[in-house]
């Protein structure tokens, strides 16, 4: 009965809120691109999520079983790491690919720095960008939405990128088809309506704010807009929602106060409008994201809250 | 005798310059994409280090103290210069594929760091053991990490294709894997000493 | 226009020379627990790179090449190095003595920094040919010295963030210090090599 009072000093609030029903709400919110991706690309993608989600799982628990640490693998952050790094994966990589993928993640992204909260980097990106580097053959074949034999199609931004095709007509999208998932592209990145639900139930759970998103959303839209590209054509392509609704706005990963997660969002935004329009990648939202990362200590040093008492 | 073979070791094992003392790294992690390369380097290296140790120690009481570090640098850029001109007249290829890297021996902090720390203060025989201990130390620490970013690299060892079981993944051929190598290796090292002692 | 943006990104990004060059290791692992040295030391290394890229410039293209004596190339930039770095270390000396206390042994240790040498050697390879500097040589070769510089600068400053960040972190004791070190080198390089194939 005594451990049921909860000593500590004031102010004495009380949430409901802990590390687990944040990260689980995040991984409902989830759910339904993941389902809608499954739908759209075949019964390779519900192998790819599962077999990510439990080597990132077993990861954590092996290494906090031998580092004799507490096994924090049910508060659901390792879930949603390779739940993330699913997403981001083509529906029919290697089932190895996104095993070994979540290993690294957990293991060098976010353990190696001392567990959760301490990670620098968002863990899911490092795995995919290692995967990139290693595999790259594996992340960049993309299949066909709706047709569950491996037939090989190229996603919007890449025809765009080898300037196969200038505008949507040319890839004979519209932009429902866009919108709902009816492209090529990763398992989790296609279906930007559900990803958007998803981001507003976290916003009404008050799990995220809209600071991060929309400042990276519409950096990318302004400047594509600037830069002559198609602004609404780019914000429903690609890894644009996964990223800006769910990775960008990582806790650990992003700044702290209000202003700080605007320049990060501006910053996120930028890199990948710079990359998509002019770099050598079809898509930048994983480089984007990570490079700002390493900006977010700095960001969080420099750009300090507003103190009680001051005007 | 006896003494002379523990400046010999040490430069192996215990005060093995990359893993230890953490010296010379630019060579090592730029040319350990193969093992061919890493041998090349290694030689040259250990030429240098072991002249400059015995020249730097004959000349050890004829340096004024007040410029000294110029006069190692120049010992030792005159013979990597001579390295540079023999690569480039015997060995082209290794040349070219060693590159910017060759006349970078110069700051290798491995060499002057020796000259400094050993050869400037004891007589030749035991700087000659010095510089051929650590010379050698840093081959051994610089093939290990050539062949692990090879063979799991690219499948090669020496460049001769070997039968493997996995895919070699292209990341450890590339700069990002060869630090990631590096301080995964530094890191089971440390771990593995935490555990003997 | 296309090769002073070429030079830029490679040298400050994709192409960065702590990054992906290996170069200036030491000093980066060294400097780089805490902000403020960081930007001194970045600052004192761009400083050293303009002379040293000026001066070594200037005697390649005008005594070493024409006296055939280009085989000297790297006794000569040494010396030169290191006298710039000897000029640099007086003038912090006579502005700002307490700066020159912060960055203690790593001035002078700017001469062994693979970055100065290593650049101003690849000024020689890349800017000149058949023994002759090419069109806009020099103009090119000032540039790289400095975003080489820059890039060491940038790297610097976010390694310092994320390493004074890190200080409160739970990491396992056999990575502590520089094998963590190493690792967020690789991720960050890993990060930025997002931005290859740049084309404006």
């Amino acid at each position: 009965m005594a451990d049921k009072f909860i000593v500590s000093s004031s102010p004495h609030f009380v949430k409901k809120e802990s590390v687990a029903s944040i990260m689980w709400t995040v991984n409902i919110a989830l759910i339904p691109a993941g389902l809608i991706g499954i739908g759209i690309f075949g019964k390779a993608g519900a192998w790819l999520i599962a077999v990510c989600v439990f080597a990132a799982m077993a990861t954590e628990y092996i290494i906090q079983k031998g580092r004799r640490q507490l096994i924090t693998v049910s508060d659901g952050s390792a879930f949603m790491t390779g739940l993330l790094l699913a997403f981001n994966l083509p529906a029919h990589c290697p089932l190895w690919v996104g095993a070994f993928g979540s290993f690294f993640a957990i293991a060098i992204g976010k353990q190696a720095f001392g567990g959760l909260g301490r990670n620098i980097f968002n863990p899911a990106l490092v795995g995919r960008a290692f995967l990139m580097a290693a595999w790259p053959k594996y992340l960049t074949v993309f299949n066909k939405p709706f047709v569950y034999d491996v037939v090989t199609q190229a996603t919007p931004l890449s025809l765009l990128k080898e300037g196969k095709a200038n505008s949507m007509v040319d890839m004979g999208l519209t932009y429902w088809d866009l919108l709902l998932g009816n492209k090529g592209g990763c398992l989790g990145e296609v279906c930007v309506l559900a990803l958007l639900l998803g981001g507003i139930y976290l916003l009404y759970k008050k799990i995220i704010t809209w600071h991060i998103p929309l400042s990276f959303i519409l950096s990318v839209a302004i400047f594509t807009y600037i830069f002559k590209g198609d602004p609404l054509f780019h914000i429903l392509s690609g890894g644009l929602a996964l990223g800006a609704v769910f990775m960008a706005t990582d806790y650990v990963t992003s700044p702290i106060t209000k202003t700080g997660q605007v320049i990060f969002g501006v910053v996120c935004g930028l890199l990948t409008g710079v990359i998509r329009l002019w770099g050598g990648y079809p898509e930048g939202v994983c480089y984007a994201i990570l490079i700002a990362n390493t900006l977010v200590p700095l960001i969080d040093r420099f750009v300090k809250p507003r103190r009680y008492g001051m005007a | 005798m006896k003494k002379l073979l523990r400046e010999f070791t040490k430069g192996i094992f215990k005060e093995n310059p990359i893993f230890f003392i953490v010296l010379g790294l630019c060579p090592t992690l730029a040319v350990s994409t193969s093992v061919n390369n890493a041998i090349g380097m290694s030689a040259a290296v250990i030429f240098v280090l072991v002249f400059s140790n015995v020249i730097i120690s004959m000349m050890r009481n004829i340096i004024p103290d007040k410029i000294r570090i110029p006069c190692y640098i120049v010992v030792i850029a005159s013979f990597v210069s001579i390295v540079e001109m023999v690569m480039k007249a015997y060995t082209p290829e290794l040349d070219k594929a060693l590159g910017v890297y060759v006349p970078l021996i110069v700051v290798n902090c491995i060499i002057l760091g020796r000259a400094e720390a050993f050869a400037s203060k004891n007589p030749v025989l035991p700087s000659f053991m010095d510089g051929l201990g650590m010379g050698v130390g840093f081959s051994l620490a610089l093939l290990i990490i050539s062949s692990i970013r090879e063979v799991l690299g690219s499948g090669k060892f020496a460049g001769y294709a070997i039968p493997v079981a996995f895919e070699p993944a292209s990341i450890l051929i590339l700069a990002p894997g060869a630090l990631l190598v590096l301080g995964l290796l530094m890191g089971g090292i440390k771990w593995i000493k935490s555990l003997r002692s | 226009m296309d090769q002073v943006l070429a030079i830029l990104i490679a040298n400050i990004i994709t192409n960065n020379y702590i990054l992906f060059k290996f170069m200036g290791l030491c000093p980066f692992l060294g400097v780089s627990k805490q902000t403020k040295p960081a930007i001194s030391m970045g600052l004192a290394v761009i400083f050293v790179l303009l002379i040293s890229g000026i001066m070594t410039w200037a005697v390649y293209a005008y005594v070493l090449l024409p006296f055939h004596i280009d085989y000297m190339r790297t006794v000569v930039f040494i010396l030169i190095i290191a006298s710039s770095v000897q000029f640099i270390e007086m003038v912090i000396l006579k502005i700002s003595p307490i700066l020159y206390r912060a960055l203690g042994i790593y001035l002078p240790l700017i001469t062994t920094n693979c970055i100065v040498l290593g650049v101003t050697v690849i000024n020689t390879e890349e800017f000149f040919s058949k023994g002759a500097p090419i069109a806009w040589s020099f103009a090119y070769s000032v540039l790289q010295v400095f975003a080489a510089g820059l890039g060491f600068m940038l790297v610097l400053l976010l390694m310092s963030g994320i390493r004074e960040r890190l200080e409160l972190a739970d990491i396992p004791e056999a990575l502590e210090g520089l094998p963590i070190a190493f690792i967020i080198a690789s991720i960050m390089g890993l990060a930025f090599m997002g931005l290859l194939g740049m084309k404006i």
